[in-house]
């Protein structure tokens, strides 16, 4: 499928460079850790004593670490970039792109939204247990740890891509692919 | 200031995904299913850009790395947990925020999952750590830590062989 806003090689060198020039001024790219810090800002404000509590959150318990840090503007600048880009280019993107059902999810496991959305709120789940156990994600994990020849990274990528490809083909496996 | 830096960072990071289609059901499937590798392409031509330049930085020593840590118990199992859920929702974490920009509903609801992931984590956390976090920790370890010799090196054949693999090798295939 060739179609695109913009083609995987620009898409790919634009990203590598974002990734140099984020190191070259803070750090590689990361995203799953924020996701902790915007738990422990709501912990910190909703149960205080559970917060400090809880041995994980106690490292995120340091003001200077749970409020909005350079990583949580990271990613909400994230949603803004993706949000603007998105209104700007909607004509320009793919009809098969756009939506909250995609046409293969339809297809294999029918028209249900209800389906979809719990099916995509326990995928969360198992993203951000997962990530935060393996200690990043695509992004911190993949494309900046793998960037910088980590150990960790490679295997976090080895068995991800593994794990997620056998899951693919086991959903669609009817499809004979 | 480093906060309008990482604001900035994120605004082009997510402009990047959206319009290299990575917040899209499609790409990530059709990869996962090893049918349509834009998605590998385009994650191998960062990582080539990516490696080239932080280890050409590190020549300057004007790289900050931040190599994680290998506890290899955690990083295998968390890394096939998270895969579960990625092919199950279609979406990754950075993925998940952009496509919720986009007005994606599924996207929405992967992210407030992946919220919810995030706190059972916290309280699985200490049953967790003794038994998967802390034994086989082999501490923050890459190629050029192992392999002893500069950075750079190992960086030119590793950029040149993503770069190949994915502008040469990895091709798409159709029903």
């Amino acid at each position: 499928m060739k179609d695109g806003i913009i083609s995987w090689k620009v898409a790919g060198v634009a990203l590598g460079l974002l990734l140099i020039v984020a190191t070259y001024l803070v750090k590689p790219l990361g995203v799953s850790t924020q996701f902790v810090v915007s738990d422990a800002a709501i912990a910190h404000k909703v149960n205080p004593e559970f917060a400090e509590n809880n041995a994980y959150l106690k490292k995120y318990g340091e003001k200077e670490d749970w409020g909005v840090g350079y990583g949580w503007m990271l990613v909400f600048g994230m949603l803004v970039g993706g949000g603007i880009t998105a209104r700007i280019f909607a004509s320009k993107q793919p009809e098969a792109d756009k939506g909250s059902m995609p046409a293969l999810w339809k297809e294999q496991f029918g028209p249900s939204r209800l389906k979809r959305n719990l099916a995509c709120f326990g995928g969360g789940v198992l993203l951000l247990f997962g990530a935060r156990l393996a200690g990043g994600c695509t992004s911190g994990h993949m494309i900046s740890g793998i960037s910088q020849m980590a150990i960790s990274s490679f295997i976090f990528g080895a068995v991800t891509f593994a794990v997620a490809i056998m899951t693919a083909k086991f959903l669609y496996r009817n499809r004979g692919i | 200031m480093t906060l309008v830096i990482g604001f900035l960072i994120g605004c082009v990071f997510g402009a990047i995904l959206f319009l290299g289609g990575a917040s899209s059901y499609r790409r990530i499937i059709g990869t996962l299913l090893l049918k349509d590798m834009w998605i590998m392409k385009l994650m191998m031509t960062a990582m080539g850009v990516g490696t080239l330049g932080i280890y050409l930085l590190d020549l300057g020593n004007l790289a900050n790395l931040s190599i994680k840590p290998a506890y290899i118990w955690g990083v295998a199992i968390g890394g096939a947990i998270f895969g579960i859920g990625w092919a199950l929702s279609g979406y990754c974490p950075g993925t998940c925020v952009v496509g919720s920009s986009e007005g994606k509903t599924d996207a929405i609801f992967t992210l407030v999952g992946a919220l919810v992931g995030a706190f059972i984590f916290f309280l699985a956390y200490p049953a967790l750590e003794a038994t998967v976090l802390a034994p086989a920790n082999l501490g923050s370890i890459s190629l050029v830590s192992v392999l002893g010799i500069k950075g750079i090196w190992i960086a030119i054949p590793f950029s040149a062989l993503l770069l190949f693999l994915a502008f040469f090798v990895l091709k798409d295939r159709y029903e």
